[in-house]
């Protein structure tokens, strides 16, 4: 398959200068440049396919910004080569920027006192949009959201939820087979991001883009993303489908069961004979398989690894031998499997 | 005595200039080429006629008095009226009025601050370099005394028309605009640019009756006129005080009849 | 793809300045009051020139109208400058804040995209008033009025006006090498009052500075010798229009320059 945007061995660094400290200190920077050299991205490779959407994850400062702009073209790699469409961004940033759509953050790209259509006239030109093609993108639009109502409020005037829809309406306008999006639901109520996320995945499906996109929001990462990317401190952590994430930590579900009806003990050695009871009735069923049990007031906790066994097989095995008055699954969440990849225990099979 | 401390403060305030140090250069540089232009420029026009005095001014007292004024305009500019018209804007001015105090005497008071030591730091060195120069042209005596009042007083009258301006940013969101126009008005009228002893007969007797020449003309003659009689120079005290007096009551007048209209109209 | 050309410049600059003008329409008060702050600028600006000089036949050899063609001359060459580029006084501000990469995502030149957003108004009042200072001095010197003259006069006025766009390009883009830039745009901003004189008032140091160094001397002085001084035209007057294009090409990169640096910086 061919890819899109391809980055090989990539590498940025910067020169800060070393500030002194004190009076001395600063007289010595007058004359001495004493600069240290700062790793933003180190060796990063990736191949992204058309119609993909990309999370693009890390903690704050991780580089992934870096890695954003040097895809776009205003900043040049260290080292590495990097294709976008084809070319190299750095070097043919016009027209780069003609093939890419950029939503940066909560900085409004359009222009703040133009009421929206006025904004569009003008990106049509400026991006030498055909009319067919324009009035094609326009109509997409208005079947996908209430756009007409935004038609003639200058930006100024627009809600937070608002400008970020303008803005990503303005990145897809042109309609470019790349659009990179950083942090586009950050601030915005729950409403607002859930029709921010469809906006994208509606428009990734219309129009085959391919998109790029930051986040903090794991609810983004599950509601668009096939596939993420992870780096943290300029270096590339993990890259493969978002449910390999899930077993890359094992496979791990929570079985929550009600044994009794009404519990009336909720001491310590209540939970600790009922944790007792569990173990012994399961262990020597399943001995192969590693179970971590804990209880909280009408709940016993199993903490099940289904690489191991079953996790349906440990519920029957249970039915067969208690009454079960209630049950629950947890799955383990793409938030706490991101934190423990940044935290630094990634990878690690629990034993 | 712990001399250490103050050495800790110099060094703070060394630190301080070198951080924001090409700030100040850059000041200093764009004033220096103020002067000479100034300075080339008076020199051709004074070059250019056979007298010694133009308008009863000499040269040297020309350059003096130009000098001074600029020098007193830079320490008396508080951006009085981006600040109010800001913070009208942002509705910020809301907060300054819950504060158990007039907004104008807060206002008056927090500058104030500011304006003590924008005047030893920037007016006295200019004085003491002048000085120098000219080989003492200014005799220093009873004149420094009421010099002194008379700028507190200007400075009274400029901050009463910043006011008055500011306050007008209630009506209008042209902050520049309004700021500018106050800017040259005061600047023209009050003798900062061309001394007012240059201006025409009919344009000087208007000047007279505005509160602008009571800002820098009036303090700056008490300086510079070794000729003043005492009695003389408490009469011009007396014309100033007369301008606060009527400056602030119309800039106070001109707030609280606005403000209601603000708290009417709920800003 | 079709090139970036000419015209497709011309026209996205034509849409984006006529969207400029509607929505500053939009804010007429506003307008109104940044214009006539315009205005009293220029008035309070002509009176001082006036009085400064009504009481002198000539200063170093030049007519008081002579010097009040140079006056006109330098607002009208200044005029392009305040309506066209004014945008840079918000560059600061921009880079500040982190704002200023959304200029670097369009497929357009990024030191047009950011210049073109802006068009202010005002500058056209500062403009007319130019203009009628110039003719009203044009008529009282009865300089000639041929097709080759008038050709002369706009190619002179669109060069000089060149080197203060060039001045304030430099200016602005100090912001993106150094904290506290304001100062610097303040300070170069200052240059412009300074253009209206002739040279000669300088010492010939300060006239080298004046011509190659801060070239103020470009905006009025070297071009109106064209006019003023037909049997005795030096090479430099010959010599500006490439000189005024070479120096705005020298601020452009140094702003370009700045642009690239900057966007490396921050995460």
């Amino acid at each position: 398959m061919n890819n899109i945007i391809q980055l090989t061995d990539v590498s940025k660094e910067f020169k800060v200068l070393n500030r002194r400290e004190g009076l001395k200190g600063s007289i010595q920077d007058l004359f001495s440049r004493d600069y240290k050299t700062v790793h933003a991205v180190n060796h990063i490779s990736m191949n992204i396919h058309p119609g993909e959407i990309v999370g693009y994850l890390g903690p704050n400062g991780a580089g992934k910004s870096t890695t954003i702009k040097m895809m776009t073209g205003v900043l040049e790699p260290t080292s590495g080569e990097i294709l976008v469409h084809g070319r190299t961004p750095y070097k043919n940033r016009t027209q780069n920027a003609q093939e890419i759509g950029v939503v940066f953050g909560q900085r409004s790209q359009l222009w703040w006192s133009l009421p929206l259509i006025e904004s569009f006239k003008i990106l049509k030109d400026i991006y030498q949009i055909s009319d067919v093609d324009y009035q094609d993108m326009l109509a997409l639009y208005e079947s996908l959201v209430d756009v007409q109502d935004l038609y003639h409020k200058p930006v100024r005037q627009m809600s937070l939820g608002q400008r970020t829809l303008s803005d990503i309406l303005a990145a897809f306008l042109h309609n470019p087979p790349v659009v990179f999006l950083d942090e586009p639901t950050i601030g915005l109520d729950v409403s607002m991001k859930s029709k921010i996320r469809e906006l994208i995945k509606a428009l990734n499906q219309q129009k085959k883009t391919t998109v790029i996109l930051t986040t903090h929001d794991m609810g983004d990462v599950d509601a668009l993303c096939k596939r993420i990317v992870i780096i943290d401190k300029g270096t590339m952590l993990y890259d493969n489908d978002i449910e390999h994430l899930r077993s890359f930590f094992g496979a791990y579900r929570t079985l929550k069961v009600k044994l009794s009806k009404h519990i009336t003990d909720y001491s310590e050695e209540a939970k600790n004979r009922a944790i007792q009871t569990m173990e012994e009735l399961i262990t020597p069923q399943f001995p192969n398989a590693h179970f971590q049990i804990s209880a909280e007031e009408d709940w016993v906790n199993i903490l099940i690894n289904e690489s191991e066994v079953e996790l349906m097989k440990v519920l029957s095995f249970i039915q067969t031998k208690n009454k079960i008055y209630d049950m629950q699954l947890d799955e383990i969440s793409t938030e706490s499997v991101i934190k423990k990849i940044y935290e630094g225990d990634g990878g690690h099979e629990p034993a | 005595m712990n001399l250490r401390k103050y050495f800790t403060l110099i060094k703070a305030g060394i630190l301080d200039f070198l951080q924001f140090r090409l700030g100040t250069f850059v000041i200093i540089v764009g004033n220096m080429i103020y002067l000479i232009v100034i300075y080339n420029l008076w020199k051709a026009i004074y070059a250019s006629v056979d007298t010694p005095t133009v308008n009863g001014m000499t040269f040297e007292e020309t350059m003096i008095y130009l000098v001074l004024a600029s020098s007193m305009f830079s320490f008396m500019e508080c951006f009085l009226v981006w600040e109010m018209g800001r913070s009208i804007q942002d509705g910020n001015i809301t907060l300054a009025l819950l504060k158990p105090m007039g907004y104008a005497k807060y206002q008056y008071f927090s500058l104030a601050g500011n304006l003590v030591a924008s005047f030893f730091l920037t007016f006295i060195p200019t004085f003491i370099v002048i000085e120098i120069i000219t080989n003492g042209a200014i005799r220093p005596g009873i004149n420094l005394l009421f010099f002194l009042f008379s700028v507190i007083l200007g400075t009274t009258i400029n901050f009463a028309v910043d006011f008055f301006v500011g306050t007008i940013c209630i009506y209008t969101e042209s902050i520049w605009g309004i700021n500018i126009m106050k800017e040259v008005i005061v600047m023209f009228l009050s003798g900062a640019t061309v001394p007012l002893a240059f201006f025409p007969k009919t344009l000087r007797s208007i000047v007279d009756f505005l509160p602008f020449q009571a800002i820098y003309h009036t303090p700056l003659t008490i300086l510079t006129d070794s000729t003043l009689t005492i009695p003389a120079m408490l009469s011009m005290l007396g014309m100033q005080c007369i301008w606060v007096v009527v400056t602030l009551l119309i800039g106070n007048l001109f707030w609280h009849f606005s403000i209601r209209a603000i708290t009417v109209n709920g800003g | 793809m079709k090139t970036l050309s000419l015209p497709y410049y011309a026209h996205i600059y034509k849409m984006i300045l006529i969207q400029d003008i509607k929505s500053k329409m939009s804010y007429r008060a506003d307008f109104f009051i940044s214009t006539i702050g315009m205005i009293f600028t220029n008035l309070s600006s002509l009176a001082a020139f006036y009085i400064t000089f009504l009481n002198f036949p000539s200063v170093m050899g030049w007519s008081y109208h002579e010097m009040l063609f140079l006056y006109g001359f330098s607002l009208l060459a200044l005029t392009p400058l305040q309506c066209l580029f004014d945008n840079n006084w918000s560059l600061r501000n921009f880079v500040y804040r982190g704002d200023f990469i959304k200029y670097c995502f369009r497929p357009i030149n990024t030191y047009f995209y950011f210049i073109s957003e802006v068009f202010d108004l005002k500058g056209l009042g500062q403009g007319a008033f130019g203009l009628v200072t110039l003719i009203y001095a044009w008529n009282k010197l009865q300089l000639p009025v041929t097709f080759l003259i008038i050709v002369q006069l706009l190619l002179a006025l669109t060069t000089a006006s060149l080197f203060m766009i060039a001045i304030m390009n430099f200016a602005a883009a100090t912001c993106f090498y150094i904290i506290n830039s304001g100062y610097v745009m303040v300070t170069a901003n200052k240059f412009r009052d300074y253009a209206k004189y002739p040279i000669t008032i300088f010492e010939p140091f300060f006239r080298f500075i004046f011509t190659f160094i801060i070239p103020i001397a470009f905006i009025a002085y070297y071009p109106s010798l064209l006019f003023l001084r037909t049997n005795n035209i030096p090479l430099l007057t010959w010599l500006s229009p490439l000189i005024g294009v070479v120096f705005f090409y020298l601020s452009y990169l140094f702003w370009m320059h700045g642009a690239r640096n900057y966007t490396g910086t921050g995460s």
